[in-house]
Formats: structure tokens, sequence, C-alpha cells
């Protein structure tokens, strides 16, 4: 039996980003971000990173804390809990990306034997690329924007970044981002990048910067770690809108009682909360797994279960909620889209099952890298 | 410059807050423990007083071992050690016998200038500054909304109803900040981090020469003689307009002599 309880400074550090989020007021933030004014997202952006959210992914040699996968999934917990825009998941995959590249700690040393990029005649482009973005990542003056086709075969919000990567296969390139598409959450905005679906094409590829199975690596890795992140968003926007919601039915009175005191309420709740109890050990067990062969089939269970227990919490939220919870104007709503968004960025539930599977039958089927 | 800033654990103010049926003392047990909403203005005031003056900050408390966790996020806010005070002999002291406690404690480890929170959000007397400069014989300047050092100067503007009094006395001296000086940062991954380095000093009250006669719940001047949870807000007066809804709310309103 193993116990996932965070010390005192993990718990400390997750304390004090909700303090800093609830006086930012995210809900502003979120509304100005999905209507084009970036500003303010961003200066949360700077904020983040200067109470030390980006350096944890980012490798003490190249100006960070990290990699601390633990601490990590502690911050976006608290990122998801308020629902903060921005390609979050992106930038810290993108940083775990560049380290692998850079061949530094972090990179071949903890894992199995297959990040040979000896044979890798364009190393030097990737550890230029990493020498130059990793620093500016950690001190909060870099947005990344990444796409890892198939599965995540757009860009988010590549018009607020500084930096859009894409690997296809096992070419790294910096992208050049087509027309946004629109998301389910208006908060996001989904660029082509030249590569993944045929729909997807409209944008010009660019340079191959590097390329080999050491890219095919790092993506890999690049992957597991932003979906472990984006779990952990999953995770705390769960807690969020299952706090709201409980809140709210205690305060809506039908019938002369507190909508709360009916049975068929209590147990609604009562499932999401069993649902996100069940989610976060997955998520922190991941985090535990960093660095592990058993990583990328931990942070698929892990990725699954936090997007079923978070879209259960949205669902159940706008049920108990009722017509309010439909209201663009009631920041219920930022949390129940981005909680439909992220389900299935960074892999669906059923693409996740799917790796799980293959990684405990022998690794055959869709287990491979991205 | 020595500065040393005092800082409090006190109950949650989101929570529900009790005395202990036994002693009438506040049931640390009842409510998670937080810093003192202003004594992080005070934390944070002694930070960029540092950060402008060079010299250290020196985290005081006086509490059971629980208040090592208000230790921890001044220290993670960038306080560089600590003196935790913490005996049983100090349980229920008053802000008479806090005072002295902290005067003697102060009087041990030295000081050019002791900042505090104006008051705290448990038990609000805001006495506890003035308590202070007279037991060390050093003058006081409380209630400040701006604090400027200069050598071995110290100027304030010191908060009143009808805008502010400009303060100046000679280092060393005690301060009592207000929240409108300035806005306290947060604790970064680094600070937590470092903070687990740094030195916290625990001091009982043999250490500190404090005299146990004059301190806990026996050795207080004043005493909790009787306590009843706050009555539930009566329903209010409902003004029905027939047309005469504003007359009627300016009758309330002249019988509570508002008008």
């Amino acid at each position: 039996m193993v116990k996932f309880i965070l010390d005192a400074e993990q718990r400390l550090f997750g304390e004090t980003l909700h303090k800093l989020l609830a006086g930012t007021g995210t809900p502003e933030v979120i509304r100005a971000w999905a209507g084009g004014a970036p500003d303010r997202g961003l200066a949360l952006w700077r904020s983040l990173a200067d109470a030390g959210v980006f350096a944890l992914a980012v490798p003490e040699s190249a100006g960070g804390a990290g990699p601390l996968p633990v601490e990590l999934v502690t911050a976006f917990h608290e990122l998801g809990r308020h629902a903060v825009p921005g390609p979050l998941a992106e930038t810290v995959a993108a940083a775990e990306l560049l380290a692998r590249l850079r061949g530094g700690p972090g990179a071949g040393e903890t894992r199995d034997g297959d990040s040979g990029d000896g044979d890798s005649g364009d190393g030097d482009s990737g550890d230029g690329l990493a020498a130059a973005w990793l620093p500016r990542i950690a001190e909060g003056t870099a947005v990344v924007s990444l796409a890892l086709p198939p599965a995540v075969p757009y860009a988010l919000d590549a018009d607020a970044a500084d930096l859009v990567l894409a690997v296809d296969g096992d070419g790294l390139r910096v992208a050049a981002p087509g027309t946004a598409r629109g998301s389910l959450d208006p908060s996001r905005r989904l660029f082509p990048v030249g590569a993944g679906p045929a729909e997807a094409h409209t944008a010009e590829a660019g340079e191959v910067l590097a390329s080999g199975p050491a890219v095919r690596a790092a993506a890999s890795a690049a992957f597991g770690l932003g979906a472990l992140a984006c779990a952990a968003q999953l995770v705390g926007l769960g807690r969020r809108l299952l706090e709201a919601t409980v809140e709210y039915a205690g305060a809506r009175r039908q019938f002369g009682q507190p909508i709360g005191a009916f049975q068929a309420v209590k147990h609604q709740l009562a499932d999401v909360l069993v649902d996100l109890e069940y989610a976060r050990p997955l998520v922190h067990g991941a985090a535990l797994a960093y660095g592990s062969p058993d990583f990328a089939r931990d942070v698929s269970a892990a990725k699954a279960a936090a997007s079923e227990a978070a879209y259960a919490a949205a669902r159940t939220a706008l049920q108990v909620h009722g017509a309010i919870g439909y209201t663009d104007e009631y920041d219920l709503s930022l949390w129940i889209r981005k909680a439909r968004a992220l389900r299935s960025a960074w892999g669906s539930p059923a693409e996740h099952r799917a790796r799980l599977i293959a990684s405990l039958t022998g690794g055959r089927g869709s287990g491979g890298g991205p | 410059m020595n500065i040393v800033v005092c800082v409090k654990q006190v109950p949650d103010t989101a929570t529900e807050r009790k005395l202990r049926s036994d002693d009438k003392t506040l049931d640390r047990d009842a409510a998670d423990g937080v810093v003192n909403e202003l004594d992080e203005y005070a934390v944070e005031e002694a930070l960029r007083l540092k950060e402008a003056h060079g010299g250290e900050v020196t985290v005081l408390t006086m509490g059971p071992d629980k208040a090592s966790e208000t230790i921890r996020k001044a220290l993670a806010m960038g306080a560089d050690k600590a003196v935790h005070l913490v005996d049983d002999a100090l349980h229920g002291s008053d802000a008479l016998g806090t005072s002295y406690a902290l005067a003697q404690t102060l009087k041990k480890i030295g000081f050019d200038l002791v900042v505090l929170g104006s008051e705290s959000t448990d038990a609000r007397t805001g006495v506890l500054a003035a308590m202070l400069a007279e037991r060390l014989g050093v003058p006081q300047l409380t209630f400040a909304n701006k604090v400027e050092v200069n050598g071995t100067s110290i100027a304030i503007q010191r908060v009143t109803d009808y805008g502010y009094d400009k303060v100046e006395a000679v280092l060393p001296a005690v301060v009592s900040v207000v929240e409108k000086i300035n806005e306290p940062r947060y604790p970064s991954f680094k600070g937590i981090m470092a903070a687990k380095k740094k030195p916290v000093e625990k001091l009982g009250v043999a250490d500190a020469e404090i005299d146990v006669a004059q301190v806990g719940l026996a050795g207080s001047w004043s005493e909790v003689a009787d306590f009843a949870a706050a009555p539930p807000r009566a329903a209010g007066t409902v003004v029905k307009d027939e047309g005469d809804g504003g007359v009627k709310a300016a009758d309330f309103l002249a019988s509570k002599k508002f008008v």
C-alpha cells in the first residue's frame, strides 16, 4: 500500500499558488484570453514563473529546478482548479522535449536505452534550440506551444506563443502555425502546424531542425509529461467544479429545502467525489514513476481516469446547477467547457486506455510514441 | 540593519473560531492555523527594508509547536532565520504577558528595528507594539502605511481617521504596519525549498530569562470571566412600499439616529 501524501513544502507550494490565483481572479483573465487580449494572461504567466512553476520542468543545469514531476502535478492541480488559460501543459512538455534533445541531466541516463542520439546528424540544432529556450521557459519569458501528432495534432494558442514546435514522426520543426480553429473551450485556440491529419495541412511545414530516434524518444517523453500535467489540471478542474456544485446545492432551495438535501443529488455529488479521489492517486503515482519504464503506462492510467472524473464533475455540475450552469456570464461555464476540452486534449480516455492495454499485453498495438 | 519581525499564528478567519470550555483560552485545534494577515505585511516590509538597506531579517514568534508552520511561511517569503519562543508556561498569556515575554527575547537576540502587524485577527487588542516599545524603552511608531529608514533615523506615516501623521524617531525602534503599506509577496518554490535549510532557534522561558510569574494564565492581568456564542442575527425590518416607502425608510433611519 502506497500513500501519496505531499510533504509540508509541496503543500505550502500548492497553497501559495492557490492564493496567488484566487487573488488574481482568473475568470476575468480567461475571458480576456478568449477575447484575443492575452496581456493579463501573459502577466499571470510571469507571476506563475516567478513562483517557480515552469522551472519545475527545466533541468537545473539550464536555469530550472527540475525535473520535479511531483511538484509539477501539485502546481498543475492548482492551475486546473483556477482554470488558468494558455499552453501550460504544452510549455512543460516542450521543456521536456528540449531537455532530452540537449542530452543533459534528465535525458538518457534515467531512461531505458533507446535514446541513442549518436546517430542524429542534426543534434546540434536541437541542442541550440534547447540552450536558447530552456532558460526562458524557466523564467517565464517564453510561452511555448507544441504539436505532437497524432495525439496532439494542433498547437494550442500558438498566436500567444513565442515558439511553436512540432514533431512529426522523428523530425522536429519550428512550425509556422496556420489559421486557428475553435475549441469547445473558447479560451483555447487550436492551430494547424502543417503535419498530422489532412485538414491540418493548411500551414507550411518549417525546416526540420533535428531528426532521428532521439527525437522520437524525446517526443515520447514530452508526451508523457504533457499528458501528466493535463491529468493534474483535470483533477483540479473537477475539484473546483465539485466545490462550486456542493456550495450551490446547499444554497439553492426547492420544495422547502436545499436541493443538496435530496438523496439523488447527494448521490451524484458523492459519485463525483469518488471518481476524483480515485483519479488523484493515479496522477501522483504516475508522477512518482517519472524516469521509470512504467511512466508512459502510469500516465495513461492517470489521464484516462482524470479525464473521466473531471468530465463527470462537469456534467454533474451542469445538472445540479440547472439552467444557470449554461449561462455564459456565470463563471461555472468556464470550468465546464475547459473540463470537456481537456478530456480529449493530450489523448482521449479511449486512446489512453488503448495505450494502457497495449503496455499490459506486451507493447503490441497503439502503445508506441505519439 | 538587524530587523526582527514578530509574527503570530492565528486560527483561520474563514472557519469558526472557538474558546476552550476548561481554561477559556483559544481552541487552537478547532481551526487551521494561518499567519496573521497583517503580519504578512510586516514580513514584506521587513524584507523590503533589508533589500534597500542590507542587514538581515529574523522572524520571532511565540506559540505552541504548531506555530512552526507560520515560521516556515515567513522564511519561505525570504526571512533569513527564526526564533521560536515555545514553552507550556506561556500558554494563556495576555497582551501584557506576551509583550513581556517578547521583550525579554528581543533583549536577548538583539535588534535595530522590530516590525509587527498592527493587530491580530484573533485577540484584536492592537496594543502589543506599544507595550513592546515601552518595555524595551525604545520609540514606538505605530499604524504605519509608509516606512523610511535613513541611517539611524526612521520616519513613518501614521494612519489616522483624518489622514496621516508624520512620526520620526531614532533607531532602535518598534514599528507596526497596516495593510495599506505594501503587497506581500508569494513565496516561490525556490524560497520554500530554501526555507528548509534556514536556522530556527527554539527558546524556552529559561533561555529567554522570562519570569514565569509574569506570563501564562496565572500571570495575566486580564481574565476571561465568561463567554457565549454570538446571538444569531435578528431578522431585519421589512418596509413594504405602498407609495410611502421612502417616508417609512427615512423614519426608520431617523429612529436609529442615522438622519
